[in-house]
Formats: C-alpha cells, sequence, structure tokens
C-alpha cells in the first residue's frame, strides 16, 4: 500500500466534504491541497482510467455533457468535472471525489472539461486517451495573452501526450492546424460545403489569414465567425476533408435543431435538442467521440435528441407560468450566438446582463465592444426592459446606448434579489425572462435562484 | 451640416480588444448631434488618402497580425501617414498601433524592428506584461466640467520612451503607463492621440472623444466654436465608478 497516497486522498475527501457541509462549492481547493501534498498525485490515480477530455475555447461544457449522455445511452459509467471546475486542481478534486482510499474507483472512464489554458499543465502529468477541441475563439485575452499563444499551448500538451486520439473542428482553420504534422490518429468534424449558408461575416474574425504563411484565406463556404471552408491559396493549407459531417441542417428553431449528418459511408438524421448553430459543432464533436468509441449510431441519436443542459450554458426555470432563461456569455463569439438565438423569441422579453470582471471572468471587459449587440436594434420593440448588472453593470449599460438601444429602457440594478424579483414580476405569464451573466456572475446569481426556487445542487 | 469623415487603418487586422469601440464612440457622439460621420475602413493593399479624412484610427493587434501588415504599413501607406500628422490630421492609436508610429521595437533579446518613425518614441520588449486598470490625468481635458481623469485598461510587454518633441497624453494616477517608471502615460504630438488604454477608451471617456472631435471640427471648419453638451450620465457613472475602483484597489 502506498501510504502517502492513501494519506493524500483522505485528507483531500474530508476537504472536500467540509467544502460542502460549508456550501462554498469546494471544486477546486482539495485538489490543489492533494498536488501539494503529493505532487504525482494525478499520474497515480489517473492511470487505471480510460480518458476523454474535451478542451478549446467555446462549448467545452455542453461537448462534455452531450459526450457523457452518449456514453449514459451505452451503459458506460464515467466520472466527471460536472460543475465546470476545468483546471488542474478541479480536475484533480474530481478523480479524487471517485475513487477509494487504495485509489481504486468502480468505473474506468473519465470525461474531463479542460481549460484550454491548463491542457498543457496537465499533459505533463495525465494524457488522454482522447482529446477533443472544439474551436478557438478570443477569449479573456489578458489571462491567456493571445489566441496564438493558446493554441500554441495546446499544440505542445499534444506533443507530450503520445497515445491521444485527436477529435478536431476542420472548419476552424487554427483548430484544424492542431492535425498537422503529428502522427496522432485525428479524426474531424465539421459543415459540409452547402450544408448551411452563414449570413455574417464578421469583420472581427478571429482568423483571416494564413496560420502558416500570412496569405489572406479564401472560403468556399461560412459557417459563423471564422469557421467554414478555408483555404490557403498560397502555401495550400486548406480545411481538412472531415469524417464526421453536417450535411444539412434542417430546422433552426430556439430551442433545438434538425441535421443530418454523415460518418463513415452512413447518414442519420438527428434532433438536437439545444438551440443555435455553435451546439450543432457541439454535437458533432461527441458524434465523433461516440464514432471513434465504437457506439452503435442510433444510441448517439438517442442521446442528442433526449439531451438537456445543465449549469447555466442554457438554463430555464418554470415559475408562476413564466420562464427565467439563464444563458452564460462569456467571448464575442459566444455572446453573439447568444444574441442570434435571442433574435429567433416570438414574444416580448425581459432581458438581463450580469457582466463581472473577476480572475474566472477575465479582468479586461473590452470585450464586450466586440459583441453586435447592434443587432439587437432590430427586436428593440420586444425587448421592455433591460437590466445591467455585476460588477460592470455601468461599462454594459453604456456599450447598450452606443449599440443604438433606447437609454429610458436601460436600467442599472446592481442588486441581484432585486433584479430577479423586478425583471420576474414584468413578464408576462407565457414570457421569458432573460438572464445573460458572465462565469462568476453566473455562479452567484444561480445560488440566489437555487435558494428562491429550490434549484439542484450544481456540484452535484 | 457638418460632416466628418473616419478613417479605420487596418480594421481586419488591428482590432484586438475591441478597439472598434472607439470608433463607435466617436460616430455615436457626432450623430448624437446631427453632425454626420463616415467611416472607411482601409486594408492592406487599400491607398490611404489622408486628404479624404479627418480622423484617423489605428489600433493594436496581436504579433501575428502587426507582422502581416508591417510591410504594407512601412511602404505604401507609410509617407502618406508621415506627411498626415504633419500636416496636423487628427490621429488616435491605441496600444500596437501607438508602437508602430514611433522609431522602433526592440525585443527583450535585441532584436530592432524598425517602425514608422511618424513621432520621436521608441518601445523596448519586455518579459513582463503589464496589465490592468489604468487611471490617468489629462491637463487639456480639465475644465469646471471635467476632472481630467480617464480610465482604462492597458495590456502591454513593450515600453515605451517618449523624445523631447512629444508630450505624454496624461499622468499616471495608478497603473504603469508608458513604461511603469516614469508615470507618462501615451503621447501627444501635434494632432496624433497615443494611449496604451485599448479597447473601450472613448465610450466610457467622453471629455476625451469630444476633444477628439472639437479638434477635427475646428481643423475642417473655420466657423466651427464648440460643441453641444449631451447626457451623459450613463457615461459618467461608468467612468467614475472605474476610477474610484481602480485607485482604490490595491
Amino acid at each position: 500500500m502506498n501510504l502517502r497516497l492513501t494519506l493524500t486522498i483522505v485528507v483531500s475527501k474530508i476537504i472536500i466534504k467540509a467544502c460542502r457541509i460549508a456550501r462554498r462549492g469546494g471544486t477546486t481547493l482539495p485538489g490543489r491541497i492533494a498536488r501539494f501534498l503529493c505532487p504525482d498525485i494525478l499520474n497515480q490515480i489517473a492511470k487505471n482510467f480510460k480518458t476523454i477530455m474535451v478542451t478549446g475555447t467555446n462549448g467545452k461544457t455542453t461537448t462534455t455533457r452531450i459526450i457523457g449522455k452518449i456514453l449514459d445511452e451505452n451503459g458506460i459509467g464515467y466520472i466527471t468535472n460536472k460543475s465546470g471546475a476545468n483546471l488542474v486542481g478541479g480536475i484533480i478534486t474530481t478523480f479524487i471525489d471517485a475513487v477509494d482510499i487504495h485509489g481504486k474507483c468502480k468505473v474506468s472512464t473519465a470525461l474531463i472539461e479542460i481549460d484550454e489554458a491548463a491542457f498543457k499543465v496537465m499533459s505533463n502529468y495525465l494524457s488522454p486517451d482522447i482529446l477533443v477541441v472544439t474551436n478557438f475563439f478570443r477569449d479573456q485575452l489578458d489571462r491567456y495573452g493571445e489566441l496564438y499563444t493558446t493554441l500554441k499551448g495546446v499544440k505542445e500538451g499534444i506533443v507530450r501526450s503520445d497515445k491521444t486520439h485527436l477529435i478536431l473542428n476542420a472548419d476552424d482553420s487554427l483548430c484544424a492546424s492542431l492535425g498537422r504534422s503529428t502522427d496522432r490518429k485525428t479524426i474531424y468534424f465539421g459543415f459540409a460545403l452547402d450544408a448551411y449558408k452563414g449570413v455574417e461575416e464578421s469583420i472581427n474574425s478571429d482568423a483571416m489569414f494564413c496560420l502558416y504563411c500570412k496569405q489572406k484565406y479564401e472560403y468556399s463556404n461560412h459557417v459563423y465567425g471564422h469557421l467554414g471552408g478555408f483555404r490557403c491559396t498560397s502555401c495550400g493549407y486548406s480545411r481538412p476533408e472531415t469524417d464526421v459531417t453536417c450535411t444539412a441542417v434542417e430546422e433552426l428553431t430556439s430551442s433545438s435543431s434538425v441535421i443530418t449528418y454523415s460518418a463513415g459511408q452512413e447518414s442519420y438524421r438527428a434532433k438536437i435538442n439545444l438551440p443555435g448553430l455553435y451546439n450543432i459543432y457541439n454535437a458533432l464533436a461527441a458524434i465523433a467521440c461516440g464514432t471513434l468509441l465504437g457506439f452503435p449510431p442510433d444510441n448517439t441519436v438517442k442521446a442528442l435528441g433526449s439531451f438537456e443542459c445543465g449549469f447555466g450554458r442554457m438554463e430555464a426555470i418554470d415559475t408562476q407560468g413564466k420562464t427565467i432563461k439563464l444563458i452564460l456569455v462569456k467571448n464575442p463569439t459566444g455572446f453573439n450566438q447568444v444574441l442570434n438565438y435571442l433574435l429567433t423569441e416570438d414574444k416580448t422579453m425581459q432581458l438581463a446582463f450580469i457582466i463581472n470582471d473577476r480572475y474566472a471572468d477575465g479582468t479586461d471587459i473590452s470585450w464586450l465592444w466586440d459583441v453586435d449587440f447592434e443587432k439587437l436594434q432590430g427586436i428593440q420593440d420586444k425587448l421592455e426592459n433591460i437590466y445591467t448588472s455585476g460588477l460592470r453593470g455601468e461599462d454594459m449599460a453604456v456599450r447598450l446606448k452606443y449599440a443604438g438601444i433606447y437609454s429610458d429602457r436601460i436600467s442599472i440594478v446592481k442588486e441581484y434579489k432585486k433584479l430577479v424579483e423586478q425583471g420576474l414580476s414584468r413578464t408576462p405569464i407565457g414570457h421569458s425572462f432573460y438572464i445573460l451573466p458572465t462565469y462568476t456572475a453566473m455562479l452567484d446569481i444561480r445560488k440566489l435562484l437555487k435558494d428562491m426556487f429550490s434549484l439542484k445542487d450544481f456540484w452535484k | 451640416m457638418y460632416e466628418l469623415n473616419i478613417c479605420h487603418l487596418y480594421p481586419d487586422l488591428l482590432n484586438l480588444y475591441g478597439d472598434r469601440g472607439n470608433i463607435i464612440a466617436i460616430k455615436k457622439r457626432c450623430e448624437w448631434r446631427g453632425i454626420s460621420a463616415n467611416v472607411f475602413n482601409l486594408t492592406l493593399g487599400d491607398t490611404f488618402e489622408p486628404e479624404t479624412y479627418d480622423i484617423v484610427f489605428l489600433g493594436g493587434g496581436q504579433d501575428y497580425e502587426q507582422e502581416i501588415i508591417q510591410d504594407d504599413v512601412l511602404n505604401q501607406k507609410g509617407p502618406e501617414i508621415k506627411n498626415a500628422i504633419k500636416n496636423d490630421k487628427v490621429f488616435l492609436c491605441i496600444c500596437g498601433g501607438y508602437q508602430l508610429l514611433g522609431n522602433y521595437y526592440k525585443t527583450w533579446d535585441g532584436k530592432e524592428i524598425e517602425f514608422l518613425g511618424a513621432l520621436n518614441l521608441w518601445t523596448i520588449g519586455g518579459k513582463k506584461r503589464m496589465i490592468g486598470n489604468i487611471v490617468f490625468e489629462c491637463d487639456f481635458l480639465k475644465s469646471p466640467d471635467s476632472d481630467g481623469l480617464v480610465v482604462g485598461f492597458e495590456n502591454h510587454s513593450g515600453r515605451t520612451y517618449l523624445g523631447p518633441e512629444v508630450t505624454p497624453l496624461g499622468k499616471v494616477v495608478k497603473g504603469y503607463g508608458n513604461n511603469g517608471e516614469d508615470k507618462h502615460e501615451g503621447a501627444i504630438y501635434k494632432n496624433v492621440y497615443c494611449s496604451y488604454s485599448h479597447g473601450s477608451l472613448l465610450p466610457k471617456n467622453p471629455a476625451l472623444t469630444d476633444h477628439l472631435i472639437t479638434l477635427a471640427l475646428k481643423q475642417k471648419y473655420k466657423d466651427f466654436v464648440s460643441l453641444q453638451k449631451l447626457d451623459d450620465s450613463l457615461e459618467e457613472r461608468a467612468r467614475t465608478s472605474m476610477i474610484s475602483k481602480t485607485v482604490t484597489s490595491g
């Protein structure tokens, strides 16, 4: 028996318990202490698991959850870091929580969401069997420096992970580059040329120029952001052939989509129980994972149709015949997609933005100026009241004013309880109150909603 | 009716950290006063004809993107940019765009990259990034209605030093500024205004925005006297709350 390992596990488990009793989440601290007591802890515990990791700037949590649902459908037990604690400390906590004091666990699959900047560090301790990379969009630049630095970090992590299978987004020139010049087995997912006609071509595209030779890419099709059929006419770098392909978007509503996709020789039709184009990409990544694991396609289709979101990526709370919808916002591309989703709402609504600038949100909030709030002008008649809140609620109000939203509809309400009560009371029966918080604001507002409407604990 | 033409240089490449917020702020504050404002986007290969424009904006980019524009800005647009500056054209340059107007950028391992040389200033790369909220004091913005304080966010590893002809934009109250040493932030030379405060510098600092608009209108229209006042209560709330938060933080 390894005494140090056992001792570390026991101490960490006690801290996990204590944190939960104190109702303080307890998702990161125990793992940090464990690593202090036994630096090699992760290696020792995780070596018995088959590990699937999901990283990228957008859609990590949803993709992880869809893969989890696919595992469920196939009767595979697994451990996962459900609460979005996706830095190294949080991941160690997840493993310690799952094993007994000897480091053993009943299940042998670990499904781990990992922060794109933490992956490089993580790769020193643990090499995943499968690595899913969703995409690279600008995100919290003040923390990570630059998008290209983040990309380089993930690449270095892949170099260290010698047994890893890669699942990559073919439509993202940055993400797809990870499959270049590596001998890791790689599966690509993406949209077929005529699957979807993207309407907007944002000037603030994150990757307009070839990563290798700096020529401007030509696109055969645009889906959104910089995603699409890119090709460099100078050096020839282009969107790789896909193994899992969305061949048609048949339906796209405010709650779900219907797509046809091909995987291998076969074609399938699936309802994805999530709104938004970005979630089709998340679903494709998960389908690719199911394909790689050799699961029957029927189980995957079933999982996609019955999936429910969690932890605030999009959560609905029904109360008094009205619905509170919580949607996490964290970077321009994700935020724009959420706004596109709001444009599909056909009733009048109350709308709240809660913007914080703590470390986990990104301390620099200038990215709000890269979000196209101007498009809300098109639904001004449906936006009865707009509330801004959070540590940077004032900045958000200014952003909306300069986006051409009528100032008299904007109010700054700093106190969350008052915000929820006011928004809800002004929402007519059968209508929705949308709350769009950044990450740490999500934690706070969710805690409040939990007390007001008895939501279940997020770490369970 | 007054009209201003705003030139946004390399908006597809130098657009880091919400730089377009500055363009939006200038445009909106003109329009709210009945001054029409047209924005022209100029990128690689486009010819820069300075007489067409009244305000020129140059933002910051990632290293990768700044390398892409290097040749175009130095050899294609460079001579006209220098001419325009000499002829008192109004410029706003942020972060990477600010550095680009200087003489050179010396990387921390000693490699010297030649820049435009339009302003006598230079930048030395550092290993440490200077990141955080910044408050600085601009004497030229002080008036009975304005305390002259400007608040923004800086994120740079380059340390910039000014030659004798160039004056700082402001005095650092909190934060790093040009180099973290001499308490200077940004630069002014003729009608060129430079700052490390990126992204949403202008929206939250309407006094500075109006200063630039006023300069441009005075250049263009001999009869122009002053701008009419706007209701800036939201902007003021955002500005003052961030100033007090920043000044009182650790």
